[in-house]
């Protein structure tokens, strides 16, 4: 079943489009990447799911409704969309105890959500005073502060240190282990990838891809490079016989859609030397760079 | 509503700023209104004798700046929203903005009932102890001293409102502030200075007549020492304070309340 849905969703800002017609859906239970560049129109995706941003067209639902018709929305959906979300002047356990005001739960929830982030010890500090990672796990701390279903995650581990990144895989993996639903977006596919069952990537707010990991690298294996002089030639007589070819380099192809076999008897037929052939297993960030790079080249095409 | 308003109370309490505007007021009140003691009853200063009623209650009813001041206070709790990016969990925890619009209304009126209460506590102080001090006679009972603080309360609760209004209308934390004090401080005073028959109806100077100041008196311009025209009724001018509030908060919940959060 469906938990977030996605229907024809766009935003435009004046003459800009940030997001075109976006449709995806996010199983329960499911822990799914978000993924694009920067500027992809992530973020604002996300924003328009929470009811902040408003929808030029389509709709953005959770459990069947928009945001803004949730009942208690923060039993329903917990997120973290910006590390300095909380008034600087403010501590970290008064934030939490106005948090835990509005989502109608017991006070004594804030110290366990502290202690889960490891914010304990600083509980009693300003915001003001915390670093970038700190405010980032007090982010988190509201977020889970009601126990919610489902996590919605923006960039979570933007400007932390190799240990905060470590800390927020563990803390990503634990929460799929609860069985939650999470959408967390990154421009950065090695930061999920240990945990993400599947991916949506995004590119100048258009969906490239939406499957799971498996998925995505069984359709990108058998990528082959072949290294030849008559490149052009070769690249020619491949896409006549419907495989995808296309240079990477003077005497270089890349070729999909195809064996190694089947270039070599082509390329024999042909006449054509080859100085050399190999099958790259996909690496999840070549993949997702490629996807981004050809929906950067069909953006600048006429 | 009650568990918004109990939040945005909270968050008031946990809040600095709340309290250097409550110890800005109390500071500004009490010099002025010590200043005001000093000159009543020379000659040339237009105040009357601290002996007299008239004297005593222009020093008591100094109560202007808990107003202004409170309605500051409304600016930077609606606009502080945006400044400091905390709209974003509020709208997460509350999504429906006008609610959350007049929960913010409400608990700033407390905390401006608070300012006016303790600006009329202060100024009643300086002018009882001068008055003490001269050996005057006390020409004003407990009952309108009573009433003058009970009128600067409802006065700053009022104008504490309109300031979330406006905190929301503009979002900008530094227009809302100096707009607050360039409409109190100057336009107010211009426009009744020029046309005193609008004097009354004035929000800041309606305001103000409910904490008991006379008409023009809390100005800082050239209407401040302007005599004639008579100010509002206590119940009319609440009433056009509230209606200038719940005007600015309709503009705001039609436009600037619904943009997107970014």
């Amino acid at each position: 079943m469906a938990v977030i849905e996605f229907d024809g969703v766009t935003k435009r800002f004046g003459d800009l489009v940030a997001v075109d017609r976006l449709s995806f859906t996010v199983e329960r239970g499911r822990v799914v990447g978000f993924l694009g560049p920067n500027g992809a129109g992530k973020t604002t995706t996300l924003r328009m799911l929470l009811g902040l941003v408003a929808p030029s067209a389509g709709r953005a639902t959770i459990n069947g409704r928009p945001y803004r018709e949730l009942k208690n929305p923060l039993h329903v959906v917990g997120a973290v969309l910006e590390a300095s979300g909380a008034y600087p002047g403010r501590t970290a356990r008064n934030h939490l105890r106005i948090e835990a005001l509005l989502g109608q739960v017991s006070p004594a929830r804030v110290d366990r959500a502290l202690e889960l982030v490891g914010l304990t010890e600083a509980a009693d500090r300003r915001v003001g005073k915390f670093s970038l990672g700190m405010r980032q796990r007090l982010g988190l701390a509201t977020a889970l502060l009601c126990d919610p279903e489902v996590l919605i995650l923006d960039e979570p581990a933007n400007g932390l240190d190799p240990e905060g990144v470590h800390w927020l895989r563990r803390m990503l993996q634990g929460l799929a282990s609860e069985g939650r639903t999470v959408l967390v977006s990154s421009h950065i596919l090695a930061e999920v990838a240990q945990t993400v069952d599947s991916v949506v990537i995004l590119d100048h707010g258009r969906l490239l891809a939406h499957s799971s990991l498996a998925e995505l690298t069984s359709a990108a294996n058998g990528v082959i490079r072949a290294r030849t002089p008559r490149a052009e030639e070769l690249r020619d007589a491949l896409v006549a016989e419907g495989a995808r070819a296309q240079l990477i380099g003077p005497d270089q192809l890349e070729i999909a859609g195809a064996t190694g076999e089947e270039v070599g008897t082509l390329a024999a037929e042909r006449g054509i030397p080859l100085f050399e052939t190999a099958t790259e297993a996909a690496d999840l960030e070549d993949i997702f760079l490629r996807l981004t790079a050809a929906g950067a080249r069909e953006e600048v095409a006429p | 509503m009650t568990r918004l308003v109990r939040a945005e109370v909270r968050k008031l309490r946990t809040a600095r700023v709340t309290y250097g505007m409550l110890a800005l007021s109390v500071a500004l009140t009490a010099i002025f209104a010590t200043l005001e003691a000093a000159r009543a009853g020379n000659g040339s200063s237009g105040v009357a004798p601290l002996s007299s009623a008239a004297g005593l209650t222009t020093v008591t009813t100094v109560t202007g700046f808990s107003m202004l001041l409170s309605a500051v206070l409304g600016v930077i709790v609606a606009s502080g929203e945006f400044r400091h990016n905390t709209a974003t969990f509020t709208y997460l925890a509350s999504p429906d903005r006008a609610r959350v619009l007049t929960a913010k209304a409400l608990a700033t009126a407390a905390a401006g009932a608070i300012f006016g209460l303790v600006s009329s506590l202060v100024a009643t102080g300086v002018g009882l102890a001068f008055a003490a001090g001269q050996g005057d006679h006390i020409g004003l009972g407990a009952a309108t001293l009573v009433g003058h603080g009970a009128g600067a309360a409802v006065g700053a609760a009022l104008l504490g409102s309109v300031g979330v209004a406006l905190g929301s209308l503009v979002r900008s934390q530094l227009a809302g502030v100096i707009g607050v004090f360039v409409w109190g401080v100057v336009v107010e005073s211009v426009i009744g200075g020029l046309f005193t028959s609008v004097r009354p109806y004035l929000p800041y100077t309606a305001a103000t007549t409910m904490g008991g100041a006379t008409l023009g008196g809390a100005a800082f311009g050239p209407a401040h020492d302007l005599s004639g025209g008579a100010p509002l009724p206590f119940v009319a001018a609440a009433l056009l304070v509230a209606g200038f509030c719940a005007a600015l908060s309709l503009v705001a919940a039609r436009t600037t309340l619904l943009a997107d959060v970014t």
